[in-house]
């Protein structure tokens, strides 16, 4: 048994973490509210910037997907993994966030809007991707099947971004990410650039934290797989006719 | 030759599958119709959703109704919504509201906001003729 020295795991990661969740609020709640919306329009700087790093995350996901299946390194594999977590987790948080927003404005929490419709199909599919993963134990066949799927599951994102743009809908088009000129205050737009910032960061530390949590599942499941496991029937003795032989 | 046809097989089928959804579900996925649309429809008992702009001025509080006109640069309908709008309800923002058509009026019980992309700290700086034609 190879007993890898437990290696110190990095603690910045954790600072990181918690200082890009303090600057986000309080550059939040520094910015002026909107004329129209007033202080609901602060949800706007954690609302945004959650749906960035879904597209992020899920965009490395592909990336990562595709070079392993060029390299067949399981490093890759590790990254795509982690990076979907983090995606699934700030889609489900661009919902939630969406639907305590959408109440307060549109005067509902749900509807079967394009962007909303499109967005929680994203967001069940990267679940499968995650189910997918726990489909076998054999490291090289999961990582190429949840590969094929993270290269196939990316033609969700501009999909999902571009859908105010194709449909008529109820979701607001674009501020940011657009053609066109963007339609914000010069410190809203400021305070949305530090939140996607921080937002980033929190992406980096966690990326570190999950690749790490990746690695060491990928030896308790080779540890489960070669060790003292008894085998099938071991337990049932062959039978045999009695008497002294 | 076998091992791509693993690969290029199902990617035609799954890019077939979405594309005919894509057309076909396109009618379906928009949301609501604009005042000219809803105009061209004779009145009727079928649900329907109008969206556009409430035109300033035409806001009349009537108790247990509100009736407005809602707008875009081609024509105008005139809504009758019973219950209470939801909080950011003015005129000059744009609404979604839900009911039957009867060929002159407008008849809604839900209602929903429609804010656009545009943050601004002072209402002077607001664009409100940005929507007042319908988008896509």
């Amino acid at each position: 048994m190879t007993n890898a020295k437990p290696q110190s795991s990095p603690v910045w990661p954790w600072y990181a973490m918690g200082i890009a969740g303090i600057v986000t609020l309080v550059v939040s709640f520094v910015a002026p509210p909107d004329a129209i919306q007033g202080e609901l329009s602060r949800i706007l700087y954690v609302h945004v910037p959650a749906a960035w790093l879904a597209y992020v995350s899920f965009g490395i996901t592909m990336l990562a997907s595709a070079l392993y299946l060029w390299k067949k390194d399981l490093k890759w594999d590790r990254m795509a993994a982690a990076s979907a977590e983090i995606g699934v987790l700030f889609t489900g948080m661009t919902l939630v966030i969406g639907m305590i927003w959408a109440k307060s404005t549109w005067g509902v929490w749900w509807t079967w809007d394009a962007r909303l419709t499109l967005t929680a199909i994203m967001f069940f599919v990267y679940l499968g991707y995650l189910a997918l993963r726990r489909s076998t134990d054999d490291l090289e066949a999961r990582a190429k099947r949840a590969a094929i799927l993270g290269v196939l599951a990316i033609v969700q994102i501009p999909l999902v971004h571009f859908s105010v743009v194709l449909w008529r809908g109820l979701h607001q088009t674009p501020s940011l990410l657009k053609p066109a000129s963007v339609d914000m205050d010069t410190p809203m737009v400021v305070t949305l650039f530090i939140a996607v910032g921080m937002f980033s960061v929190m992406y980096v530390a966690m990326m570190s934290k999950l690749v790490e949590l990746g690695k060491l599942e990928e030896q308790v499941i080779l540890a489960d797989r070669s060790s003292t496991a008894p085998v099938a029937g071991s337990a049932v003795t062959a039978p045999s006719l009695g008497g002294d032989a | 030759m076998r091992r791509y046809a693993r690969f290029v097989i199902p990617a035609v089928v799954i890019i077939a599958v979405l594309a005919f959804l894509l057309v076909n579900l396109s009618a379906s996925l928009v949301y609501y119709n604009t005042p000219a649309e809803v105009q061209e429809r004779p009145g009727s008992n079928e649900r329907l959703r109008l969206g556009g702009r409430v035109a300033p001025g035409s806001v009349v509080d009537g108790g247990t109704t509100v009736s407005f006109t809602v707008e875009d640069c081609d024509t105008d309908v005139t809504v009758i919504h019973t219950g209470v709008p939801p909080q950011l309800f003015q005129e000059g923002i744009g609404v979604v509201v839900e009911g039957t058509w009867d060929g002159t009026v407008f008849e809604s019980e839900t209602m929903l906001v429609k804010h656009d992309e545009q943050y601004r700290s002072d209402d002077e700086h607001y664009d409100t003729e940005r929507h007042s034609c319908s988008d896509p």
